[in-house]
């Protein structure tokens, strides 16, 4: 099934510079409907008022981690199908392991570029 | 030089034979005054003894107290207050505004070549050439960010010498204290696993996190790991 470009996808990071730059790299992939979140609060509020296609969130924020988000998400029926890539600086073999464990799709590490990106979501969202 | 000080104990031997020699139902005052006397002659050299000891064990300590008084204060502690450590904080503080000045300018240069028209050549390559200058110039940011960067790891050495010296000042006096007890930001730190960026070979890299996120561990494997 074709990857619909238009649904909406959230970025959340604390780093506005890294939301741009995953907004632009978005862009260059075709997707369109970008929102922002500072934080996992933040987006959690924005997951409870509409439905995403696709979740795009760092770990490392506060006062609500990736991490804390991936599993609210995980634990309420109506948001738990929500894909979920993790992009974070955290490298730790444990914190790869802690994403799987509550359920991530797909984990990218900082820095990262274009490509992996790409390959990434297509590899949880299917091919575009 | 005197005759050596008597030992202690044959000053006591000495006190005690005196009093063997006495019949205690003639002790007179005379008698008693005597053996006094002997007393104080013969534990004189005891408390003389006792005096020296002290009085060295004193002088040491003093010495020490010294000692460490003159380290600190070769450590100038009101200067790294007052100079080091905030000058290391303004650097890095002009550090991170550098940084994020020099990454706007160049992701909007960027931008901007990404929404130029390319149907008419002229503009656009005009569009282009003057956002790449803008993006060269942006770059400039890594020699003076270099520059800043190495006054605070200089701060860092600086501070790491006179707290070694002071260690080494002190030697054996300084004892390992117990474990620091974990804070709430610690405690927040282990729970949410918030290591922050690996150092170069510390972390793992892309291909490893696909290795762990593919089919090469199982969840009955992950599970065992957090057992």
């Amino acid at each position: 099934m074709a990857v619909d470009l238009s649904m909406p996808v959230l970025v959340v990071d604390d780093y506005k510079t890294m939301i741009r730059i995953i907004r632009n790299l978005l862009k260059q992939l075709g997707f369109h409907n970008v929102d922002d979140a500072a934080d996992g609060t933040e987006a959690l509020t924005m997951l409870k008022g509409k439905k995403y296609g696709l979740v795009i969130s760092d770990w490392n924020m506060e006062p609500m981690t990736g991490y804390e988000l991936l599993k609210e998400v995980r634990s309420d029926e109506a948001m738990k199908p929500t894909p979920f890539i993790m992009i974070t600086a955290e490298s730790k073999t444990e914190n790869v392991i802690a994403a799987k464990k509550a359920g991530v799709n797909n984990y990218i590490v900082k820095p990262f570029n274009a490509a992996t990106l790409k390959t990434k979501i297509s590899a949880v969202l299917g091919d575009f | 030089m005197g005759a050596p000080e008597p030992s202690i104990e044959s000053s006591l031997e000495n006190v005690s034979g005196q009093i063997r020699e006495m019949k205690s139902h003639t002790l007179g005052l005379p008698d008693i005054l005597k053996l006094a006397d002997v007393m104080v002659v013969s534990m004189r050299g005891f408390f003389g003894q006792l005096d020296a000891s002290i009085y060295k064990e004193l002088t040491d300590v003093s010495s020490f107290i010294n000692n460490a008084r003159s380290e600190i204060g070769r450590l100038q502690p009101g200067n790294l207050k007052e100079k080091h450590f905030p000058e290391a904080g303004k650097e890095l503080e002009a550090i991170t505004q550098s940084t994020e000045a020099a990454t706007n300018t160049i992701m909007e240069q960027a931008e901007l070549i990404m929404s130029a028209d390319p149907e008419d050549m002229e503009a656009y390559h005009a569009t282009v050439q003057g956002a790449v200058m803008e993006i060269f110039e942006a770059c400039s940011f890594q020699d003076i960010t270099g520059q800043r960067i190495s006054k605070v790891v200089s701060t860092l050495v600086h501070i790491e010498d006179k707290i070694g010296s002071l260690a080494d000042a002190l030697g054996s006096a300084i004892e390992e204290g117990p474990a620091e007890e974990e804070t709430d930001e610690d405690r927040r730190k282990r729970e949410l696993i918030l290591n922050g960026p690996a150092l170069e070979g510390e972390g793992i890299d892309q291909s490893d996190v696909d290795e762990l996120m593919g089919g090469g561990s199982s969840q009955d494997d992950i599970d065992a790991l957090f057992d």
